[in-house]
């Protein structure tokens, strides 16, 4: 191998990373190492001047590998591989060193994080050495997607796709369209009928000849890889096999069961109901107590299940405006009655929400704001109270405790994650948070993709959200398939496994370690073959393979190994 | 305390889809813990070669932290359940080398647990100060003399 030359790319990340991490010093550290030619520190590596800058010492002093010292690589490596790649370099010959989540945002002392970010970069320099120029792969892109939840999200994105031309099977795991939405009765806070937002989606869904809706209906398997997944899907009809290039995930939530809050007494107290039980009285126009007779108090609980140490410590988002909502339906329907809102904070943040709030006040609604982690007591009436019960609050802003007569209590409940989404996850292959929620890719930059090649999230699977951005996220999972369909086919990365036919013995070790059936044993020659598309390029076989004979690209055994010579 | 200001090298050895993402996770909340891990990123716990470890051990580290996602979780099915696999008989090897096998320590880290990542990292440098620098390089270099 010709002597490399390297070129090292300290990133101070505006203060990010220079207010701890002495970055000129790490640079000039980098520049007494074999190989590198320049090596620079500068404000900020991933905006345009910063690549301009290594673009132009690739040109100029002929730089055949590159070091970014700076953030995660899972942010920034595909900005810094592009910059390779504009410079006419392979863009595999670039390693990160990460300073910044593993060094300036998680270390005070500046001598040890930079004696730290010091030898990380000394790894990713010492490992650059032995990278290879790596060639893209393409494969085919199946346009027919695979949606998985049939809510107002699911319905959408399903929609979305078909409405333009492709295939979509959409799968439900109940028997009817419309999900957790189509048990409501107006949405806040422009008090549109839900019914009417569903039931347009469900009907051309349904007559849309590319959508092929499964009810009753669960995904079995699902196999393959970006463009080229193989799904199973069972339902009363038996089992299908679907062919499809993306998946989005669109299971919705699961409404928190308000009887795990004993002092509350729902399941047992019958005038404490839930607020779906609540919009199914609305739905059918009846507002009674369990005596057959119209409530004169009505109580609203907020954060049921939410921000809770006890339960759930998130905020649910949607169940604020659905209390106000509230107020809003009974002085309608019952204009004589009380309605007493119970709240820890009162978040209206969303679009059109603090005029909804206003408009709540003005209608009288009376609002009594408690602690949180504190719940109101519930006290039965007695035969002369002229209502069923009492509600013992502990007025925050007035400091006093107050007993609010009560016919019937309505507790918002939060939203939680399903009690399949561990099953889903594994299902299709991407992580939950400690909640229960799935994970997306990036919380900012790209918040439908997961860590699955076209595995998509969108809707309350991913977290808590209102009708808005549910559909807002299926219609950005959509515009994401279709840019690949647009395309026809896709780039897949270059890293895979590979078998030295001289070296293998034919031990078959590794056959049966494959987790996706990728390794192919050619019988007549008696050597194993890893086939490069369905490889995900784990490393699996690189290990086990007893005579070494497997290559795992970018992840190589001299790669690793320098880089342990480097960090050390 | 017996390690009176010894700072030990840690390598830490992450799969790129839970526990690296777990450290990164940890960073942007800004966790803070000890300074003394070197992470390397591989795609899957299972890449991890015992021979990676050996050779961190024999370049000078003092111990060798290994993340991957938790059984069950694994991003490639179940490749955690291969490096599970090949973690005792590491540490068999290590102490018929007299290496003690504390240094070597197996921690599963999804992508959620920042919090749990930094703890690993704390709990894992006290252990390694307590035991006192690893002796491998000098035990080899008698052997080597012995000869």
């Amino acid at each position: 191998m010709d002597t490399p030359k390297i070129g090292v790319y300290v990133c101070n990340c505006g203060t990010n990373i220079k207010k701890v991490v002495d970055c000129d010093e790490v640079a000039q550290q980098a520049s007494e190492q074999p190989g590198v030619v320049c090596a620079r520190s500068y404000k900020y590596m991933c905006s345009n001047p910063g690549q301009e800058m290594i673009i132009k010492d690739i040109q100029e002093q002929g730089l055949d590998r590159v070091v970014v010292s700076a953030c995660s690589p899972r942010m920034h490596e595909s900005t810094f591989r592009g910059a390779l790649a504009k410079a006419g370099l392979n863009p595999y010959f670039l390693e990160m060193a990460n300073i910044r989540e593993q060094c300036s945002w998680v270390h005070t002392d500046p001598r040890a994080a930079t004696d730290k970010a010091t030898d990380l970069t000394r790894g990713a320099v010492r490992r650059v050495v032995f990278h290879e120029a790596l060639e893209k792969r393409f494969v085919d892109m199946c346009p027919a997607t695979l949606v998985i939840g049939g809510g107002i999200t699911g319905l959408t994105a399903a929609l979305e796709l078909a409405e333009s031309g492709n295939q979509v099977y959409l799968v439900e795991q109940s028997g009817r369209l419309g999900g957790n939405l189509a048990n409501v009765d107006l949405t806040a806070p422009y008090l549109d009928s839900a019914r009417d937002l569903i039931r347009e989606r469900i009907l051309r869904a349904t007559r849309n000849p590319n959508i092929t809706v499964f009810l009753d209906a669960k995904v079995e398997s699902l196999d393959g890889y970006v463009g080229n997944f193989k799904a199973k899907v069972a339902s009363a009809g038996g089992t299908v096999p679907v062919e499809i290039g993306s998946v989005v995930v669109a299971t919705g939530y699961k409404p928190f069961d308000a009887s795990r809050v004993k002092a509350f007494g729902h399941g047992t107290n019958p005038n404490v109901i839930t607020s779906f039980e609540f919009e199914a009285m609305l739905r059918k126009g009846r507002i009674l107590t369990d005596k057959g007779r119209p409530p004169r108090y009505v109580t609203v609980i907020h954060c049921v299940g939410s921000r809770s140490e006890e339960f759930h410590p998130y905020c649910s988002r949607v169940c604020c405006m659905t209390a106000l909502k509230y107020g809003q339906e009974i002085k309608s329907a019952l204009p004589d009655a009380f309605v007493y809102d119970l709240y820890i904070d009162m978040h209206a943040f969303g679009k059109g929400c603090e005029d909804f709030y206003k408009q709540a006040s003005e209608i009288r609604t009376i609002f009594m704001m408690f602690q949180k982690n504190t719940a109101p007591q519930i006290l039965p009436g007695g035969p002369k109270d002229d209502c069923e019960m009492f509600l013992r609050v502990d007025d925050k802003l007035s400091g006093e405790e107050v007993d609010i007569p009560t016919d019937l209590v309505v507790l918002m409940v939060g939203m939680e994650a399903r009690d399949d989404s561990a099953e889903v996850a594994r299902l299709v292959n991407i992580s939950r948070d400690k909640d229960g929620w799935f994970i997306e890719s990036h919380p900012k930059l790209d918040p439908v993709a997961t860590t699955t090649d076209g595995v998509y999230i969108a809707g309350c699977c991913q977290s808590p959200k209102d009708i808005n951005e549910s559909v807002a996220q299926a219609r950005a999972a959509t515009a994401r398939i279709m840019a690949k369909i647009a395309k026809g086919r896709i780039e897949v990365d270059a890293v895979f496994a590979e078998v030295n036919q001289d070296d293998c013995s034919g031990c078959r070790v590794c056959n049966d370690l494959c987790p996706y059936g990728a390794i192919d044993f050619n019988s007549e020659t008696r050597r194993s073959n890893v086939i490069s598309a369905m490889c995900k390029a784990c490393g699996a076989c690189v290990t086990a393979c007893p005579s070494a004979a497997i290559k795992g690209r970018h992840f190589t055994d001299e790669q690793i190994f320098a880089q342990i010579e480097g960090v050390l | 305390m017996m390690s009176n200001g010894f700072e030990p090298k840690i390598v830490g050895f992450l799969c790129n889809w839970c526990s690296y993402t777990g450290a990164d996770l940890a960073g942007t909340s800004r966790i803070k813990y000890a300074t003394n891990l070197r992470v390397i990123r591989t795609m899957c716990s299972a890449r991890i070669d015992p021979t990676f470890i050996l050779k961190a051990l024999l370049e000078g580290a003092d111990g060798v932290l290994i993340c991957g996602c938790h059984p069950g979780d694994c991003h490639y099915v179940e490749g955690n359940y291969k490096a599970m696999r090949r973690y005792p008989l590491l540490k068999r090897l290590l102490d018929a080398y007299g290496i003690e096998n504390e240094r070597v320590q197996l921690e599963w880290v999804s992508a959620s647990e920042g919090r749990r990542f930094a703890e690993v990292v704390d709990r894992m440098t006290e252990q390694i100060k307590a035991l006192g620098p690893c002796k491998v390089r000098t035990a080899l270099a008698f052997d080597m003399a012995e000869r």
